[in-house]
């Protein structure tokens, strides 16, 4: 762990006070206690919390947890979906030194179970029945679990002694804040703040520590370099488990202290965000393609002047887009030309996404394709592409403002070193590299060299301007039969952006050429079949269908005649089922675990080869 | 040969609330097709695409087609589907309360015209309900549960259909009544009639039909025989009430619904 610049920046907290979320949260009800913190919609209603509630409520919990015999350096799991809930008990739990540990929603009881075992928890939060039933399933596994908390106990069992409410639990620390106050007070810094599970596309999930330094750097340098400021307001709808969505709703809005709205659930995204109309919004390259795809589907179906329209606008937005990643200001006619441009079409288009107020935007936690981030350019959205992991806090590298290069990530954020090592592994270092990986020092000593250099494990290459580019995961680069190294990623997200292709593994690996399993996107083939009248009834006998197969052949080519020789496709084969987390296909974050698809569909592989 | 075939049907009540995401499935001549879908999937729905009653619920098909014997059917007025050979037994039985049996089965036999057939047709239905064979004066609203099913389906054989369509037969009956139900179908379709049978009721009717279908949020998720589909884990989770050992209790019952993606 390299030294931190302790600084205190705008925090009106500090006055002794070591710099730590907790603390910060305390300095914005102290101020500024009246302000909205948070939102959340909930049976169709928006309700608002004040940065006043949010303090005395994440005291409540933190005072309640050490009531229950959680003491520092103790690790508190957090199970829930995005919620206010969920940044209290967060905020509660790091104000005690205790460990804060996200378990993600979705995961099935065995994944439930690792975490919490592998982390030693000693209090779940868990939302719902849903979520405990899968500890009870695991109870027997988990000696240190103490106790479970739940949010909302409809039907759970509350007469058995290993359950209690939050509300039972905030009832234990109420009225305590200055308490809490002095435990935050009196918080190390340099010790660790969270562990956040990696969600692991090769092997276990490994756990990493983050310190309230390491958060705090992050904090220092995301925000400068996301432009955020206490005027934002945000919609937190990636899981706050990943370090993603952390910075955005945790650490960057309880240090700005922005608005961080929370949606009905997780199937209204769509709508949630129509209603917010956030004003930094970040996307994973899942959500871009899949905002592109339905434009393009809605596009389809809409009559010829709303076609022309969109062409035209586009296009001349794409021109517009070219002149500001050189940093250029839209003046005279180019300002007139945008102006037009908003009027006919980028005002009705992003305001039906739910991002017409959005001043800036990212795109992180996979590799994009370029033609995705040209086209929100297009309708004048800034999607910058920043590149981190949970190991260096996020705190990588990032496209700068005013000059944006499509399909770099950019220079090294504030405060980080970015360097290749000589097989063109990607080094970082700076305040945000993190602690290391929970109980497996192995592990943290294969990650971080003496040093202090953390490998990444991706590959890329800097310009003569010093963007760095990627080229790949370091494992999953496929080195053909000719010898030849290849990228699948970048094949795959090509292959991604058209509207009918949900998944792309690319497949090649010490044989003769390269072939590929293609997942569809159910909704937009789905159409598609319909307009020509071809029945179908499941996935599975969607995706079997000759026409189908046709109708991604015709893609395949048209990506085939962009690539080099060596990286065109020779053959591919459509999955025939949807890819899910529960049968172990993709992860929480829906990366595809490869060694698991190449298993399970060996034989679709096979048969390519022969 | 199919005896009907939707593809592709896509149905949109008030103009804004879409129910059914381009559903497919076929009935072939002869058999039971069951298609089992839990609340407010879209079962009904599908079976007013069917009809042609969806007008009456604001509702309108906006994709897709229906046909019955390979004819296009989806814009045909209802009666004409009656005519060409579709009878419906709707869900809750909805028999004349006031009329007796016999009236009750006339009514079924409206749209034919042919007396000698009347004739042959009523003597099948009450050799197959020999039950309403001794009540013929009785008032249809006197009858129990069980009986009035009985007569709402033999009310809809009485057009000597083609193709059955059966909306939740086994409603509101003890489960003595249900098996005589789905034994009386399977009977139905012994004699020629092919049945698309629409049931919450999975285990009854995955046990009577040749083919199932599961239709969960508008969308076909499932399909497969029969057999398969009770043997099906998922199924038998889902639909059938069964853990990993045996009948779940309804204590278990849970507040959530489990998420769960279909494969194939």
């Amino acid at each position: 762990m390299s030294a931190v610049d302790t600084a205190p920046f705008a925090s009106p907290a500090s006055g002794g006070v070591a710099e730590t979320l907790p603390a910060h949260l305390l300095g914005h009800a102290a101020a500024t206690g009246d302000r909205i913190a948070m939102r959340k919609k909930h049976l169709g209603l928006w309700r608002s919390y004040t940065w006043d509630e949010y303090a005395e409520r994440a005291a409540a919990v933190g005072i309640g947890l050490r009531a229950l015999g959680v003491e520092p350096g103790d690790r508190v799991a957090i199970h829930a979906n995005n919620r206010p809930a969920w940044m209290i008990a967060d905020m509660g739990v790091q104000g005690i030194g205790a460990i804060a540990v996200g378990v993600y929603p979705t995961s099935p009881t065995a994944e439930v179970e690792y975490v919490l075992s592998h982390s030693g928890s000693v209090v779940l939060i868990a939302e719902d029945e849903e979520q405990v039933d899968k500890v009870l399933a695991a109870r027997s596994d988990l000696p240190d679990l103490r106790t479970v908390v739940v949010k909302d106990p409809r039907g759970v069992d509350l007469s058995d002694d290993w359950i209690m409410t939050m509300d039972e639990l905030e009832a234990l620390g109420a009225g305590q804040r200055q308490d809490f106050g002095s435990a935050v007070a009196a918080l190390d810094p340099s010790q660790c703040a969270i562990i956040v599970y990696t969600s692991g596309t090769t092997g276990p999930p490994k756990g990493a520590m983050l310190s309230h330094d390491n958060l705090m750097a992050a904090a220092r340098g995301s925000g400068t370099e996301f432009e955020v400021g206490p005027d934002q307001e945000v919609l937190s709808y990636l899981p706050l488990c990943h370090i993603a969505e952390r910075l955005i709703s945790g650490v960057n809005a309880v240090t700005q202290g922005y608005v961080v709205n929370f949606g009905e659930s997780t199937e209204t995204f769509a709508q949630d965000l129509a209603e917010v109309q956030p004003t930094f919004f970040v996307g994973v390259p899942r959500v871009w393609e899949k905002f592109m795809a339905l434009i393009q589907i809605k596009m389809g179906d809409a009559g010829w002047i709303k076609r022309k329209n969109y062409d035209l606008w586009m296009g001349v937005g794409g021109r517009l887009a070219r002149k500001r990643w050189r940093g250029e200001k839209l003046r005279g006619v180019n300002g007139l030309l945008y102006f037009l441009g908003w009027v006919f079409l980028f005002r009705s288009l992003r305001r039906k996404l739910g991002l017409s107020r959005v001043r800036g935007a990212l795109s992180g936690a996979a590799p994009v394709s370029p033609q995705v981030l040209e086209y929100f350019w297009a309708m004048g959205i800034p999607i910058r592409e920043v590149y981190g992991q949970t190991e260096n806090t996020a705190q990588g590298t990032i496209i700068p403002a005013d000059d944006v290069r499509i399909g770099m990530v950019g220079k090294a954020m504030t405060g980080a070193e970015v360097i290749l090592a000589d097989d063109g592994e990607i080094l970082t270092r700076g305040p945000g590299t993190f602690l290391g990986y929970f109980r497996n020092p192995e592990a943290t000593a294969e990650t971080v060299d003496a040093d202090g250099w953390l490998h990444t494990g991706d590959v890329g290459e800097f310009d003569d301007d010093g963007f760095l580019r990627i080229t790949d995961r370091k494992k999953d680069i496929i080195i053909t039969a000719g010898g030849k190294n290849i990228s699948p990623s970048e094949i795959e997200n090509r292959l991604k952006t058209s509207p009918y292709v949900r998944e792309a593994v690319v497949i090649g690996d010490q044989r003769k050429y390269l072939t590929a399993l293609i997942g569809i996107e159910l909704d937009t083939v789905g159409d598609w079949a319909t307009r020509r009248r071809i029945a179908f009834t499941t996935y599975g006998d969607l995706s079997a269908k000759p026409e189908v197969k046709e109708l991604v052949s015709e893609w395949v080519e048209k990506v085939n005649t962009e690539m080099a020789q060596v990286e065109t496709i020779k053959g591919f084969e459509l999955l025939p089922k949807e890819l899910d987390q529960e049968d172990g296909e993709v992860t929480a974050t829906q990366k595809v675990k490869r060694r698991a698809i190449e298993t399970e569909f060996s034989e679709l592989i096979e048969g390519m080869y022969r | 040969m199919t005896a009907l075939g939707v593809s592709n049907v896509e149905v949109v009540y008030n103009e804004v609330v879409l129910v059914l995401r381009g559903v497919s499935l076929t009935v072939p001549e002869g058999q039971i097709v069951a298609l089992l879908g839990a609340n407010g999937a879209g079962k009904t729905t599908l079976l007013r695409a069917i009809t042609g009653l969806l007008d009456v619920h604001h509702g309108r098909v906006t994709k897709g087609s229906v046909s019955l014997s390979g004819a296009d059917i989806t814009r045909a007025d209802p009666a004409k589907r009656v005519k060409a050979g579709l009878a419906q037994v709707m869900e809750g039985r909805r028999i004349f309360a006031e009329l007796t049996v016999d009236e009750n089965l006339r009514t079924g036999a409206m749209s034919r015209r042919n007396r000698e057939a009347f004739d042959d047709n009523r003597a099948r239905v009450l050799e197959m309900f020999p039950l309403l064979a001794g009540r013929l004066r009785s008032t249809a609203g006197y009858l129990s549960g069980g009986e009035q099913q009985m007569l709402a389906i033999g009310r809809a054989l009485m057009a000597s259909p083609d193709v059955l369509l059966l909306d939740e037969p086994s409603l509101g009956l003890a489960p003595r009544i249900v098996d005589q139900i789905r034994d009386i179908i399977v009977q139905v379709n012994e004699s020629g009639t092919s049945v698309l049978l629409v049931e919450q009721n999975a285990n009854m009717a995955l046990q009577a039909a040749h083919h199932g279908y599961v239709l969960e949020h508008g969308r076909i998720v499932k399909d497969g025989p029969g057999q398969d589909l009770l043997a099906d884990k998922d199924i038998r989770e889902f639909y059938l009430g069964m853990g990993e050992s045996g009948r779940r209790s309804f204590r278990d019952v849970k507040t959530y619904r489990r998420r769960k993606s279909w494969g194939s």
